[in-house]
């Protein structure tokens, strides 16, 4: 997910992890590459349609710029490159 | 030419600019420079209530009524703490409010200094969104982009926290530049792929397929039926179709009581034919709601047999708390359009007449013949039913949500996702603000009416004639309700002493009356309806009457309490 690097926004993603009860495996937050702009990455162990109304519920913030929902191939396939 | 102005004058010209006319607050140490500025801006009425919450709530009221945004004020610490149940109410029921708070200055922040608290961290799950505006030069725009935010897409309150040296900073005025952000409702449809299954065409002819095929077809319609004003297009859907309708309780007044395909309300407190009927049928149509666990009852036995088709604003609602077959993302209005032209005409008169058999009528009696009933058709019948009528959380709530006769959209107003006691008379202030030519009723229980009725001195200082009417039982009584059935009558904690409310009325000069007959009803409510100022009737009802039928929580909708549990089992 990319999301304005502001305390704020950051303290409001991890509010929605938290009050929405998503079981997170692992969390690592990152500069994106572009000034502003922070990376947030989390891991959870769900089926897709779980993981999809995580992903929604992140689309409706203001100061989330994207979401990307990534099966395990994806990120397999990211982690060889 | 430009001016030099504070951060106060330009937070109040800011509200000005956006169109605000009313502000419900309360001064102190860290709001000090607003109120400074305020007199200078007459286009801006403040109304001082007795509590933080009571502006929340007020706000939240005001918003609802006119679909305008509310706003509260309250200063730092003790005053923003006060305004949170008001906007975790407003959060849960998607109204409008912005609230502003003062900060403790800027060098100050992070010291625990006086009356300082994280009111950011406090209200982040319970606001859409939230500011503390480090400069005043992005003052104005942080309050129009918090308007644009409160009132697009689904709509929810705004905090804006501002600082006392910011407010007292001053700097060059230049009107307002565009919101920075782009608007949230937009946002929300277009990062969405896969909101709905193809486009919102196919979703819309996919639903017209379902309801062609269907034969025990309802229609559900929620709050968003209210919040995008789509009465005539639900109306005409219904009526195109003979699809009969559900309101659930933040969707009551969204279609007239009175309409042949009125079914009443779903859920715990719904009515058996109401929640058979969702039992039984096969397609549902789900319109600007949320399938709420008070709705549905137990998710994994409601409607197994239906496959539904839920059309809402939010991408995020759908799925969450029952599977849908189609899901349509947008605004009801325009949706419930669309569905409209898409849907071939048809009747249902088979399935009518299967739902007419599920009807269950009860006796029930209540001392003096004063039941909830009779009360609320005085209150219909002194009021022409041209009143907005407001309710706390409780029995009274329930009672009112089932059997008053609501004929005009938007006119029942209560705190149904929070269910927050203490709503119903501030909220009935900001409902008389919204409609000033209309009358207002606030119906509370004795609970939840001694919650906020420091009000009454609201009204009187700003002359807002809100009438008053309280349900008293001497109980709290739903939580005894609950005590009877699931806790073996043991009445913890639940009776509740009550101060004279005429002789309490008469000492903030308001008009009081009591009633214990039925007999006395049309009088005693005709003349409080007729007050020109503020009136309050108290109703000393049955102790221990019940809301019937009751749907056990987390219960199946096919399995209603209908009698207290002592008649069920013979004695």
């Amino acid at each position: 997910m990319l999301l304005d690097d502001a305390l704020v926004t950051l303290n409001r993603a991890f509010g929605v992890l938290r009050r929405r009860n998503v079981p997170i495996e692992g969390l690592a937050l990152h500069p994106s590459g572009t000034a502003g702009v922070s990376r947030l990455t989390f891991v959870l162990k769900a089926d897709a349609a779980t993981a999809d109304r995580v992903a929604q519920q992140f689309h409706k913030m203001i100061g989330v710029r994207s979401v990307m929902v990534l099966a395990n191939e994806d990120s397999t396939t990211e982690a060889k490159r | 030419m430009s001016e030099m102005l504070s951060g106060a004058e330009i937070l109040c010209r800011a509200l000005v600019d956006a169109g605000v006319e009313v502000i419900f607050g309360y001064p102190g140490g860290a709001i000090m420079p607003f109120y400074h500025a305020l007199p200078d801006h007459p286009q801006l009425r403040h109304i001082l209530v007795r509590h933080e919450q009571a502006a929340a709530h007020a706000a939240d009221g005001y918003a609802r009524a006119s679909g305008r945004v509310g706003v509260c004020v309250a200063t730092s610490g003790p005053g923003a703490t006060n305004l949170v149940t008001g906007l975790a109410a407003a959060h849960m029921d998607n109204s409008p409010v912005v609230a502003i708070t003062g900060q403790v200055s800027r060098p100050m922040i992070g010291r625990d200094a006086f009356q300082e608290t994280d009111i950011i961290g406090i209200t982040l799950p319970i606001t859409k969104q939230n500011y503390q505006v480090q400069d005043v030069t992005e003052l104005a725009d942080v309050v129009a982009e918090a308007m644009a935010v409160a009132l697009e897409g689904r709509p929810g309150p705004v905090l804006i926290d501002v600082p006392k040296d910011v407010q007292n900073q001053k700097i060059e005025w230049h009107p307002p530049q565009k919101p920075r952000h782009p608007r949230a409702g937009a946002r929300g449809q277009s990062l969405t792929p896969g909101a709905s299954p193809g486009s919102l065409e196919d979703g819309v002819r996919a639903a017209a397929r379902l309801i062609k095929g269907a034969e025990r077809p309802l229609i559900m319609a929620g709050h968003g039926v209210i919040l995008a004003e789509a009465y005539a297009e639900v109306q005409a859907l219904a009526e195109k179709t003979g699809i009969p309708v559900i309101t659930t309780l933040l969707g009551i007044s969204g279609f007239p009581d009175g309409h042949a395909l009125h079914l009443g309300m779903p859920g715990m407190h719904g009515e058996v034919h109401v929640n058979r009927a969702i039992q039984h049928a096969d397609v549902i149509i789900g319109i600007g709601l949320r399938f709420d666990d008070r709705v549905t009852g137990n998710t994994a036995s409601f409607a197994p047999q239906a496959r539904i088709i839920h059309i809402e604003l939010d991408r995020a609602e759908i799925g969450k708390n029952v599977p849908v077959a189609v899901g349509i993302v947008g605004d009801a209005r325009d949706v419930t359009r669309r569905l409209v032209a898409a849907v071939e005409p048809r009747r249902c008169e088979r399935w009518l007449e299967h739902i007419r058999g599920f009807v269950r009528p009860r006796t029930e009696a209540f001392r003096g013949d004063l039941s909830p009933e009779t009360i609320l058709a005085s209150i219909y019948e002194a009021s022409h039913g041209e009143c907005t009528i407001v309710t706390d959380v409780g029995q009274h709530q329930m009672w009112v949500a089932k059997l008053y006769r609501y004929e005009r959209p938007n006119t029942h107003i209560t705190s149904g996702g929070l269910g927050a006691m203490g709503f119903a008379v501030p909220a009935a202030m900001g409902v008389h603000l919204a409609r000033p030519n209309g009358t207002v009723w606030a119906i509370s229980g004795d609970g939840g009416f001694q919650m906020n009725m420091a009000e009454m001195a609201t009204m009187v200082q700003e002359g807002l004639p809100v009438k008053m009417a309280v349900f008293n039982n001497g109980y709290l009584g739903m939580v005894r309700q609950w005590q009877q059935f699931f806790h073996e009558k043991r009445y913890s904690c639940t009776p509740i002493w009550s101060p004279d409310y005429v002789k309490l009325a008469a000492a903030y000069g308001i008009p009081g009356y009591r009633v214990k007959q039925a007999s006395e009803l049309a009088d005693v409510v005709g003349r409080a309806n007729a007050e020109a100022g503020p009136a309050l009737v108290e109703f000393v009802i049955e102790q221990e009457a019940n809301v019937y039928p009751m749907i056990p929580p987390g219960g199946s909708l096919s399995e209603p309490i209908e009698a207290e549990p002592a008649a069920a089992a013979g004695h």
